[in-house]
């Protein structure tokens, strides 16, 4: 059972791959009705690409389109055909907010332009999330999450210090900033909408998004007028702060020495009285100047216990550790997630029953229940007969046409 | 008098206790019209009081000035007697309040003031669970998310993302959990307590690397050593580094970069477009990246960003510089956008340039009042709350 937060709100969602996506999940999540316009002939990349159920591919079978998507409704239409568009046209009369995460221009091509829209729809919230907005010189430069980290200086700073550029491992802006920003927009749209009558148009550039969060150091930058250092899993003020090597092949425990006491409860634990008696290293600046060496003597100790036992240990005498945790320790291991409820279950024709994230809080101790996504298609008569009064005639007429699919 | 623009949250006035993980949350209701409040102990908060490491503005300095743009300060003691209750006052007078796990022990306090309102609590793990009671910060959440095993490379330990990354991936779903929350309380009524954990953010954020385990019995890992395609990476050009995706699921940028090479005649062209190069298995080895590794940097090894990103514009190849935080402000096209805005830094006696607003709105609602405050510095003005509850 969904939660009944945004009943009544309803989207014509065009959004597609990642991003998009994840920006109305959690409006579905909240009891909105979020339809997603999507097409079988010119599929979301989200739903061809992997992970599969089984590894067996299949519009219906991707893990990662299951889990940018639940609470959904899908609607599918070939939106080259103008009888698809006027679907699209007849459901914006019925929608609070039109969303699209498409290149500038591509709705205009659609005749779903922001003034058309709004031309259906006087008072609609229409949210777009091109690359690098919707106009300027630039604006025609193809992106990926990684390409944004690139641009806004959050790969040139993902590395070690001293060493190149690394950038994030993943496509780091599509899973966060650009979603989460562009769904607080949408929610302020919504409240200026019921106070001043009047809708708005979104453009969230996804580069403009990513910059304010590197925001810390384009500001330090600002201010001091010097490029921030490269500084990995290190910290400018204090040490040792690292992730180090434990026990087992590609175990790793991350430890931080925040201030000086904490040193002493790590090397009171290490045994290492000697680094505790040495005055240069009771202060920040004398274990930064000598940090190799106090590093080395931490990744000495904790090469001998597993990176629990190192975490455990530390946390029990007030000294910040933690395990790096990945997908399968996260999923079966983390007592903490599980004692929290993170994961739901969730039943699937396709799918299969598989696991899901919660949403990453709690309300009222409770988790938001999350509903199944859809399979492709799979509301087309729901949505064409109930919002827009079609009958069984016309909705075959579409199908025949092959402006409705499946 | 002009009248003033509406703003999507003029009216709403939010308590902020928030510390290091959920300054940006407040910082977002500012910039759209809320009147937020940070109550800070005598002496002001600590991430006030780190000493500048060199120069006059540290780090914490530029982190305070970004994170809290725009915000009133007000100092209160309210471990007890009259600061409790002014707080009390404060809590009664506002439909939500940004708690920091830190600040946990207000928790009770704040509960105890009656009306219905937001409260949003952040903490690392959460306010229950055997981690509840764990130190933690930036690097040991990024850790236990699990966003630090994704990034590095193979060889090396996994790799925290930099720019307090757990701060702002926990305030950005906290903002959206607290929005959603203060639009039930004013469509219902009915108050709510958001349990943020930033452990829980982080792990929320994973791109598919938790369905990958879950469908496929597959561990994601730094590098993507295997599954990474040779041209998804950062290759170095004449004044630095360009990041390239061409790989066979973004077709038309492949094709473009082989057409061209040919076109101008390098040798790598028709290397690239050999039958080897539809592979996908093999393009994702080791012998293929350096392959594509060698050919493609002595092709851009004279060539600028600024050209390569002109030719990726023209040719629709999935390309663009690797630029530095101080690169940002020479970036054509957001200057073009006119993005960055200037905000008075009163203690430098001079303007900042501050990252302008994270989604351009066609309502001119958006907008950074002021710069951080001082501690106190609104102590004045909001001296009539407690008459101002007590209405």
């Amino acid at each position: 059972m969904q939660l009944r937060f945004l009943e009544g709100i309803r989207f014509v969602d065009l959004t597609w791959a990642g991003a998009g996506p994840f920006s109305t999940k959690i409006f579905s999540d909240f009891g909105a009705e979020v339809i997603k316009v999507e097409s079988a002939s010119r599929a979301d990349p989200v739903r061809l690409g992997g992970p599969f159920r089984d590894g067996i591919a299949g519009l219906n079978r991707s893990g990662y389109f299951a889990s940018r998507n639940t609470g959904k409704k899908s609607l599918a239409l070939n939106l080259k055909q103008p009888d698809a568009r006027e679907v699209v046209r007849a459901l914006i009369r019925h929608a609070d907010v039109v969303s699209n995460n498409f290149g500038p221009g591509a709705m205009d091509r659609l005749g779903l332009g922001y003034d058309e829209v709004r031309a259906i729809k006087p008072d609609i919230i229409y949210l777009g999330m091109p690359m690098y907005g919707e106009n300027g010189p630039l604006s025609g430069l193809l992106g990926v999450g990684m390409t944004i980290s690139a641009v806004t200086g959050l790969m040139w700073l993902t590395g070690h210090q001293d060493g190149p550029p690394i950038g994030p491992g993943t496509h780091f802006p599509d899973h966060a900033a650009n979603p989460y920003h562009a769904a607080f927009a949408v929610l302020a749209a919504l409240r200026h909408r019921r106070r001043t009558g009047r809708g708005m148009k979104i453009d969230l550039g996804q580069v403009e998004s990513t910059v304010n969060i590197v925001g810390i150091p384009v500001v330090r930058h600002a201010a001091t007028g010097q490029e921030p250092e490269r500084i990995g899993n290190r910290a400018a003020d204090c040490a040792p702060h690292n992730i180090f090597p434990c026990l087992g092949d590609d175990e790793w425990c991350a430890i931080a020495v925040l201030d000086d006491a904490q040193w002493l409860s790590l090397t009171g634990v290490m045994g290492r009285g000697d680094l505790a008696a040495d005055p240069e290293l009771a202060r920040a600046a004398g274990r930064l100047a000598r940090v190799t060496e106090v590093e080395e003597a931490v990744a000495s100790w904790t090469a001998a216990h597993s990176a629990g036992e190192v975490m455990r240990m530390m946390q029990a005498v007030g000294v910040p550790a933690g395990m790096v945790a990945h997908s399968r320790t996260l999923m079966e291991d983390d007592p903490q997630l599980r004692h929290r409820g993170y994961w739901q279950r969730l039943d699937h024709p396709e799918l299969g029953e598989s696991t899901f994230t919660s949403p990453p809080f709690r309300l009222d101790g409770e988790r938001v229940p999350l509903a199944r996504p859809p399979l492709i298609g799979e509301h087309n008569e729901d949505v064409l007969s109930n919002i827009l009064g079609y009958n069984s005639e016309r909705i075959a007429a579409l199908r025949a046409s092959g402006a409705l699919e499946c | 008098m002009a009248e003033i623009a509406p703003r999507p949250y003029d009216g709403l006035r939010i308590v902020d206790l928030s510390g290091e993980l959920s300054g940006y949350v407040t910082r977002l209701f500012a910039d759209l019209g809320a009147e937020v409040i940070l109550v800070e102990p005598p002496g002001g908060r600590p991430e006030r009081q780190r000493e500048p490491l060199s120069g006059s503005v540290n780090y914490a300095d530029a982190a305070f000035a970004f994170l809290n743009a725009g915000k009133k300060s007000v100092v209160i003691d309210w471990r007890g007697g009259a600061g409790a209750e002014i707080l009390a006052d404060l809590v009664s007078s506002a439909q939500v309040v940004v708690v920091e796990a830190d600040a946990g022990a207000l928790l009770p306090q704040i509960m105890r003031v009656p009306g219905p309102r937001v409260v949003t609590v952040v903490s690392h793990f959460g306010l229950d669970g055997p981690y509840a009671g764990y130190r933690s910060c930036d690097l040991v959440t990024q850790s236990l998310g699990g966003i630090a095993w994704l990034s590095g490379t193979p060889d090396g330990p996994p790799l925290r993302l930099p720019g307090e990354q757990t701060s702002m991936v926990t305030s950005l779903y906290a903002a959206v959990a607290t929005a959603l929350a203060l639009w039930d309380l004013e469509t219902h009524g009915s108050g709510h307590v958001i349990d943020v954990s930033a452990q829980e953010c982080i792990a929320h954020s994973l791109q598919n690397a938790l369905q990958v385990w879950d469908l496929e019995r597959h561990i994601s890992s730094r590098g993507g050593e295997g599954t990474r395609d040779s041209t998804e990476d950062i290759f170095a050009c004449r004044d630095g580094y360009v990041f390239l995706a061409a790989p066979l699921s973004l077709p038309m940028s492949w094709r473009a970069l082989v057409e061209w090479m040919r076109e101008e005649a390098y040798p790598g062209g028709e290397r690239l477009s050999h039958p080897d190069w539809t592979d996908r298995a093999r393009r994702a080895t080791a012998a293929a990246r350096a392959e594509f590794r060698t050919i493609f940097e002595s092709f851009i090894r004279e060539r600028t960003r600024a050209e390569m990103r002109a030719e990726a514009l023209r040719r629709k190849i999935v390309l663009a510089p690797v630029s530095r935080i101080s690169d940002l402000a020479d970036d054509p096209q957001l200057i073009f956008r006119r993005f960055f805005v200037d905000v008075p830094h009163p203690a430098l006696g001079r303007s900042l340039r501050f990252p302008g607003a994270p989604y351009r709105l066609s309502e001119p609602v958006w907008h950074i009042d002021r710069a951080a405050p001082g501690a106190g510095e609104h102590d004045t003005e909001l001296s009539g709350i407690r008459r101002f509850a007590a209405r």
